[in-house]
C-alpha cells in the first residue's frame, strides 16, 4: 500500500511541482516579483478542493466521462497558458503583454495544482475511515510529496543558478515537454472516454522503463514518458511541441522585426 | 538567488528529504521480502508441525475450532483424491496443485499463500495457507513502525539546519547590518565578534577600504581649511591694498570696482568653504545643546540688521519658543545662509518673513521672500556644490560661491533634519522650510 500511495502522489506531485519551480526560476531570471505565487498557490489549493468536494457530479455528466473531459480540458489550458506565455515572453517591454505573460504563469500554476491537488485530495480522502490503509496510505503520501517536491527544489535552484542565459533556454526546454506531456495526457483522457478511438501502441518500452519505477516518474513529469503510448498520444506530443517551437520562433522574429 | 539561508535550508532538506525517502523505500522493499520470507518459514514450520500431530490415516471431520479466518490447512491422501481433515475454513476441493513448494491461490474471494507439504512417512499431502493480504498488511504494519521517525525527522532537520545555517551565517548577518547602519560620514572600521575564514579577506579589504578613504577625506578637509586659511592674510592684505587704490584713483575707476568684486567673491568663497569644514559631523557633533531657535534668528536679525536696512528690506520674525538639540554654531551658520540668500536676492524694498514653529511633532524654521524664486525643477540641483542657478550670469548679480544651500543641507543632515523648497506665501519668491526633531519647549 505505501508503495502504491508513493507511486500516485508522486506522480502528482512531481508534475506540480516541475510547472511551478520552473516558472519560478523563469519569473526570477526574467526579472520578475514573486508575489503571483502565493496568489496561485493559494486560488491552486482551494480550487483543488472544490473540485475535489465537486467531482461525483462531475463524473456523472456527459454520460459518466464528465471527470476525463474535465480532466482533457485542464491539461489543455495548462497548454494554452505555456503557448501564451512562449508567445508574451519576447515582448515585456510593453506593459499589456506583460500582463498577459504574468495571467499565463498565474492560470498555468492555478491549473496544474486544481489538477493534481484533486487527485491527491481524492486518493487520501477514499481511505479514510480505514484505519489499517490510512497510515500506509499517508507515509506513502509523504514520502511521494517529499521526493517530489525536492527534484522541484533541485530543479529551481539548478536553473537559477545556472548562467542566465542557459537558465532561460533550460526552463523553455522544459516548459515545451510539459506542453507535450500535457496535450498527450488529454489526449489519453478523450481515449479513455471513448472520444478517440483506442488503437494499439506504438511501442512497449516497459520493460527498459517501467512508469512505476522512480525514473519512470520523474520522466513521466519531464518529458510526459509513457511505456506504451497510443499512436494519438505520440502525434498530439510531437506536434504540440511544433507548436510551441514555432510559435516562440514567430514571436521572436515579429519583436525583431519591430523598431 | 534571494536568501542563503532559505538557498542552503531548502538545498540541504531537499537532499536529506530524497536521500532518505529513497533509502526508506529501498528499506521498506528489503523488509517487506525479509518478512515474507519469514511468514514462509512460519507457514513450512506450520506444516511439518501439522504433519507430526496428526497420524490418522482415516477421513474426519473438519476441526471446528478454528483459531483465525486468516489461515487454514488441509490434509490429503497420497493421490490428492481424498480430503482427510481440513479446518473449518479451508475449502474441500484442492485449490492450486498438489505439488511441495509455495503457491498462491484463490479462495473465497480472497488471494492465499499455501504451503503444500509431502509426508513420506504417511504418504500424504498436507497444505498450510494464509491469506496474502493479511500477512502483507501484518509486515507492513511492522515495517511502518521503523520507518516512521525517518519521515517524521525531516520537519525536526528542517528546524535544526535553520537554527545551524543561522548561526553559520550570524557574521555575515553582523556584516551586513553594520553596513547597512553605517552613517554616510562614519568611516570607522567593521568589526565582528568573530571572522570567519570565509569572510575575512571581505572584512580585511573592507576595513582597509574605509580607512583609505577615511585617510582621504580628512586629506581633502585639511587642505581645503588649510589652503582657505592661508588665504585669508594675503586677502586681506589684497583689500587694504584695493582701499589704498581707491583712495589715490577715486571710487569711479571700473577696473577698480571689478578687482573690488573679484576679492570680495574670493573671501566669500574661502568664508563658505571654512564653514564647510566646520560644520562637518565630525568637527560639530560633539557639541550638541540645546538652541531655542526664535531667540537665534533674533539675535542673528539684530546683528545682520543694517544690511537689510540697506536695501529697505522689510524683515519679520515669528513664531514660539521651541528648542531643538543642537549645534548652536552650525546652526546659526544654517540661519545666516538662508537669511543671506533672501537678502541677496529679495529686490529693494521687498519682505523677508521668518517663523519657528512646532509642526506635527517637528521644528519647522521657515524663510520666506519676496525675491524671484526657483523654478521647482531645480529644487534638487540647488543643494550640489558650486551649483549655482544660471550659472555665473545669474539675473541678481549678487556675489555667490553656489555653497551656501550646499552648506544648509549639510547642517540639516547634521541635525537629522529634512529641507522643504517651495513657492512663498507672499505671491512669488521662494519659502525653504527646514524640519528639526523637536527637543523641548520652553
Amino acid at each position: 500500500m505505501l508503495l502504491n500511495a508513493v507511486i500516485i502522489i508522486l506522480r502528482e506531485v512531481l508534475e506540480a511541482a516541475l510547472i511551478i519551480s520552473v516558472f519560478l526560476a523563469l519569473s526570477q531570471l526574467l526579472n520578475r516579483n514573486l508575489w503571483w505565487m502565493l496568489v496561485a498557490l493559494v486560488l491552486g489549493f482551494g480550487g483543488a478542493y472544490v473540485y475535489a468536494v465537486n467531482l461525483g457530479q462531475v463524473s456523472m455528466m456527459a454520460g459518466g466521462t464528465g471527470q476525463e473531459i474535465v480532466n482533457a480540458c485542464l491539461h489543455s489550458l495548462i497548454f494554452l497558458c505555456l503557448l501564451l506565455f512562449m508567445i508574451s515572453v519576447p515582448h515585456q517591454q510593453h506593459v499589456s503583454w506583460r500582463l498577459l505573460n504574468l495571467v499565463t504563469i498565474i492560470l498555468a500554476v492555478i491549473t496544474a495544482i486544481v489538477r493534481e491537488g484533486s487527485e491527491i485530495i481524492l486518493y487520501i480522502n477514499g481511505f479514510i475511515g480505514i484505519p489499517d490503509l490510512l497510515s500506509p496510505v499517508l507515509m506513502g503520501g509523504a514520502v511521494g510529496a517529499g521526493i517530489g517536491l525536492s527534484v522541484g527544489v533541485f530543479f529551481y535552484y539548478l536553473l537559477v543558478n545556472m548562467r542566465r542565459s542557459h537558465g532561460i533556454w533550460l526552463g523553455y526546454l522544459i516548459l515545451l515537454l510539459i506542453g507535450g506531456s500535457m496535450v498527450a495526457q488529454a489526449v489519453e483522457f478523450m481515449i479513455q472516454a471513448d472520444y478517440i478511438s483506442a488503437t494499439t501502441p506504438i511501442w512497449d518500452s516497459s520493460h527498459w522503463i517501467s512508469e512505476r519505477s522512480a525514473v519512470g516518474q520523474l520522466l513521466y513529469a519531464l518529458v510526459g514518458y509513457e511505456a506504451t503510448p497510443a499512436p494519438q498520444q505520440a502525434a498530439a506530443y510531437f506536434i504540440s511541441i511544433g507548436v510551441l517551437i514555432a510559435a516562440a520562433v514567430i514571436s521572436y522574429t515579429i519583436r525583431g522585426r519591430t523598431p | 538567488m534571494k536568501s542563503i539561508r532559505l538557498f542552503l535550508l531548502l538545498s540541504l532538506l531537499a537532499t536529506i528529504t530524497l536521500v532518505n525517502f529513497v533509502a526508506l523505500l529501498h528499506g521498506y522493499q528489503s523488509s517487506m521480502q525479509k518478512a515474507q520470507s519469514l511468514f514462509d518459514s512460519r507457514l513450512e514450520s506450520t506444516a511439518r508441525l501439522i504433519a507430526s500431530a496428526n497420524s490418522e490415516q482415516a477421513e474426519r471431520q473438519s476441526i471446528a475450532q478454528q483459531q483465525t479466518p486468516y489461515s487454514y490447512f488441509q490434509i490429503w491422501d497420497s493421490g490428492g483424491k481424498q480430503l482427510l481433515t481440513r479446518s473449518q475454513n479451508a475449502p474441500e476441493a484442492v485449490t492450486g496443485e498438489l505439488a511441495e513448494g509455495f503457491h498462491e491461490v484463490n479462495h473465497a474471494s480472497y488471494r492465499w499463500r499455501n504451503y503444500v507439504y509431502r509426508d513420506q512417512h504417511l504418504n500424504r499431502w498436507i497444505v498450510v495457507a494464509e491469506r496474502i493480504d493479511i500477512r502483507y498488511s501484518l509486515a507492513e504494519e511492522v515495517v511502518l513502525e521503523s520507518l516512521l521517525p525517518i519521515v517524521l525527522a525531516i520537519p525536526m532537520a528542517a528546524l535544526i539546519i535553520w537554527l545551524a545555517v543561522g548561526v553559520g551565517l550570524k557574521p555575515l548577518r553582523q556584516f551586513a547590518d553594520q553596513v547597512r547602519h553605517k552613517r554616510a560620514d562614519d568611516l570607522s572600521p567593521i568589526e565582528l565578534d568573530r571572522v570567519p575564514a570565509e569572510l575575512t579577506a571581505v572584512v580585511g579589504n573592507t576595513n582597509a577600504l574605509l580607512g583609505r578613504l577615511d585617510e582621504a577625506f580628512h586629506r581633502e578637509q585639511r587642505f581645503a581649511s588649510d589652503a582657505a586659511h592661508e588665504l585669508r592674510t594675503p586677502i586681506s592684505v589684497l583689500k587694504v591694498h584695493l582701499h589704498n587704490l581707491r583712495q589715490r584713483l577715486g571710487n569711479e575707476d571700473e577696473d577698480i570696482a571689478l578687482l573690488r568684486a573679484g576679492i570680495e567673491r574670493m573671501g566669500h568663497l574661502i568664508e563658505q568653504i571654512l564653514a564647510l569644514y566646520r560644520t562637518s559631523p565630525d568637527q560639530a557633533a560633539v557639541k550638541f545643546e540645546k538652541v531655542d531657535m526664535l531667540k537665534l534668528a533674533q539675535s542673528l536679525i539684530a546683528s545682520e540688521f543694517v544690511q537689510f536696512e540697506q536695501k529697505q528690506q522689510q524683515i519679520e520674525l515669528s513664531g514660539d519658543n521651541v528648542e531643538i538639540e543642537g549645534n548652536r554654531f552650525a546652526l546659526e551658520t544654517l540661519l545666516h545662509n538662508l537669511l543671506s540668500n533672501a537678502h541677496k536676492y529679495t529686490p529693494a524694498g521687498g519682505q523677508i518673513h521668518i517663523r519657528v514653529r512646532p509642526l506635527s511633532g517637528k521644528v519647522a524654521l521657515t524663510v520666506e521672500d519676496s525675491g524671484p524664486g526657483i523654478p521647482e525643477a531645480q529644487y534638487e540641483r540647488v543643494f550640489e556644490r558650486f551649483y549655482r542657478l544660471q550659472g555665473d550670469q545669474h539675473a541678481s548679480g549678487e556675489l555667490g560661491c553656489g555653497l551656501g544651500l550646499t552648506i544648509v543641507k549639510h547642517i540639516a543632515d547634521l541635525h537629522h533634519a529634512t529641507i522643504k523648497l517651495g513657492p512663498s506665501s507672499m505671491g512669488q519668491g521662494l519659502s525653504v522650510t527646514v524640519l528639526f526633531p523637536q527637543g523641548e519647549q520652553s
